[in-house]
């Protein structure tokens, strides 16, 4: 059961290559499939490898998650623009997702699926597919216990585009909030576009709202900040005692050299997990004041940090 | 900071110093014009005496060379060389000895290593542009300028861990965005993590960041002497050197404790060699001179020269020109 329950977070691979492919999926590593509804036949008397059909149109297709620096535009900021699909996930908890990918970007949205549990397939090309597979095996590492998502503040999601793009901006800047139908008093902040506080004329800039409703939050109650880079986005998860911090790293072609995390709450006992970097170690571990730091010396994809109490 | 001799800065000239054609350096000239100047700040007849008062046997020392104009406008290796030497005379063992910069990528292209003993290390807080790896986690100053994500900029690490005493060896330069940059921009600019975020646009806070960052503890207290490299500079576009046309050869150094004093004489430099060259004041602020810097009248930023009288504010040294003793001597 326990087993079952593992598999199913992990995201799927979606793969219409013919039963002659099978050699490329063995050599990844990868086991399971799903494939076009025509192809499940074929795929059935296939040795080692289990083939499930799959519909793609019933699924929302993701962008490549991705960090573009758009070397070539004038902006008025040198942060690069984060493809990241997090808002998808937070507004449609229980939508069935689908990316289609190249190289290195399949096992970055593989790892952006499994940091925010979305239900997903991965369909790589042939050069993704063994680093897919490393990823898929790194995250199936991972143990999955129940926990609760993080949030600051909540955000009220009618629905619109105007609200969907804030929200992008806002897990961009790891801004942690909830979508949320009506104001949650639990929580620190809800914002509501269309109010006095929060016009719609502003959210016509969704970075500028973002930066108001940070404001508003103040950076002291926020329950994550990562300091040193400008292309990871990070996510945290909760139980009694325990936080799950997931670091990913948007520039699927560039590691990370380092970075600070700093989270609300005093964790003493942390455990690293980071994909490609088995013997990683955090440095400058520091309990503070109601909050905890620490430096990962790298971040080649993804991570994930549990701290105990 | 300001140290033992606030107010003074001693300037040195000689005209052998560098020969403006080829950039070469007179090493021993250097070597005579570091001597005059150390001896006129402190009043010994003695280099060793005089550097006696800044370092001790038991220091480790720190040389903030500046390699932004590199490999043409930098720290000149005859100079650091000529420093390092002086350490080693009172004492100072070559392995305490640590030549230091932010960036390795421009580090590299200056040969500091053929001038100084092969013990004495020379390092770059970033061996991978960007890295934090460098700098140390817990000296951080956080303030948000435009929304930017990163809010800290934090020390590098060996000021704060391992030197006791830091020699602050600037260039000569305009700055695009700070009008100049001497002794104030290099130990704090250039001790200090994530700092361009402080511009943006034509905007830039380096009008306070600059003095907030130098009044740090322990770059503060650990900075003991300033050692301005004005051999060559540049009067425009700073403090990169990608134009030739923009560099010039004051052949001189300028010594003392007090970074705002030796800061204040560097506006006057700059100044002057732009009102002969016909350029516009570093303190214009008018949005006209936005534009193509190639044009030495136009700039990519509104200058904040006035950093330097801010820092003075701070504590950190003289800046009325009436207050400051300025002696110069001619080698």
């Amino acid at each position: 059961m326990i087993l079952l329950a593992l598999a199913a977070a992990l995201p799927g691979v979606f793969w219409d290559g013919a039963p002659d492919t099978a050699p490329a999926l063995r050599e990844a590593g990868i086991q399971r499939i799903f494939v076009p509804t025509a192809q499940a036949g074929a795929w059935k008397s296939v040795d080692g490898i289990s083939a499930e059909a799959a519909d793609l149109l019933k699924s929302i297709k993701l962008r490549p998650p991705a960090a573009n620096y758009r070397y070539d535009e004038a902006s008025a900021s040198r942060v690069p623009w984060l493809d990241v699909n997090g808002w998808h996930f937070l507004r449609q908890p229980q939508g069935r997702y689908w990316y289609d990918v190249a190289g290195a970007k399949a096992p970055l949205a593989a790892a952006e699926a499994f940091a925010w549990g979305a239900s997903a397939m991965v369909k790589p090309n042939a050069a993704g597919l063994k680093p897919l597979g490393e990823m898929l095996s790194f995250l199936a590492g991972i143990e999955t216990p129940t926990m609760q998502p993080v949030a600051d503040f909540g955000f009220i999601d009618d629905g619109t585009a105007t609200a969907g793009e804030v929200m992008n901006l806002l897990v961009r800047h790891s801004l942690l909030f909830r979508a949320v139908r009506v104001p949650d008093p639990k929580l620190k902040l809800n914002v509501q576009l269309g109010t006095k506080k929060y016009p719609l004329e502003q959210a016509k800039n969704p970075g500028a709202m973002a930066q108001i409703i940070r404001a508003d939050l103040t950076d002291d109650n926020r329950s994550v900040r990562i300091y040193g880079s400008a292309v990871v986005v990070g996510r945290l998860e909760s139980a009694p005692g325990r936080l799950r911090v997931h670091l990913i790293n948007y520039d699927a072609s560039r590691k990370v050299n380092g970075m600070r995390v700093r989270v609300l709450g005093e964790y003493s006992k942390p455990r690293l997990a980071a994909a490609g970097s088995p013997d990683l170690a955090l440095q400058d571990y520091a309990v503070l004041s109601g909050a905890t730091e620490f430096t990962l010396p790298e971040l080649k994809t993804y991570a994930v940090i549990d701290l105990l109490k | 900071m300001p140290g033992p001799y606030p107010g003074q800065a001693v300037r040195v000239h000689s005209e052998k110093s560098i020969d403006a054609a080829s950039g070469k350096v007179d090493r021993e000239t250097v070597r005579q014009m570091l001597s005059a100047g150390i001896r006129a700040l402190t009043g010994d007849a003695r280099d060793d005496d005089a550097w006696a008062r800044f370092i001790s046997p038991k220091d480790v020392v720190g040389i903030k060379i500046n390699c932004s104009g590199a490999p043409r406008i930098r720290s000149s290796p005859e100079l650091v060389g000529a420093i390092a030497d002086r350490l080693v005379a009172v004492g100072v063992p070559p392995a305490q000895i640590w030549i230091y910069e932010r960036f390795q990528n421009q580090v590299v292209t200056v040969p500091y290593r053929d001038f100084v003993p092969q013990a004495v290390h020379i390092v770059a807080a970033e061996s991978d542009r960007g890295s934090i790896l460098g700098y140390d986690p817990k000296v951080y100053v956080e303030t948000n300028f435009f929304g930017e994500e990163d809010t800290r900029s934090n020390l590098i690490r060996i000021v704060s861990e391992t030197l006791t005493k830091i020699i602050n060896v600037p260039n000569m330069k305009e700055h695009q965005a700070s009008g100049v940059t001497g002794c104030l921009k290099n130990i704090a600019y250039g001790n200090f993590s994530n700092v361009a975020r402080s511009h943006r646009n034509e905007k830039t806070n380096t009008y306070s960041f600059i003095g907030t960052l130098a009044a740090v503890e322990p770059v503060r207290s650990r900075v003991v002497l300033g050692v301005m490299d004005g051999l060559a500079g540049v009067w425009h576009a700073g403090p990169f050197s990608n134009n030739p046309r923009f560099r010039f050869y004051p052949k001189e150094i300028m010594i003392g404790t007090d970074p705002v004093a030796i800061d204040r004489q560097l506006i006057d430099i700059i100044e002057a060699k732009r009102k002969s060259e016909g350029a516009i004041s570093i303190f214009n602020q008018s949005r006209e001179i936005l534009g193509d810097n190639r044009d030495p009248n136009k700039n990519a930023y509104i200058r904040e020269p006035g950093h330097v009288e801010y820092a003075s504010k701070l504590g950190l040294g003289v800046y009325d020109q009436a207050k400051i003793q300025v002696k110069r001597i001619e080698l």
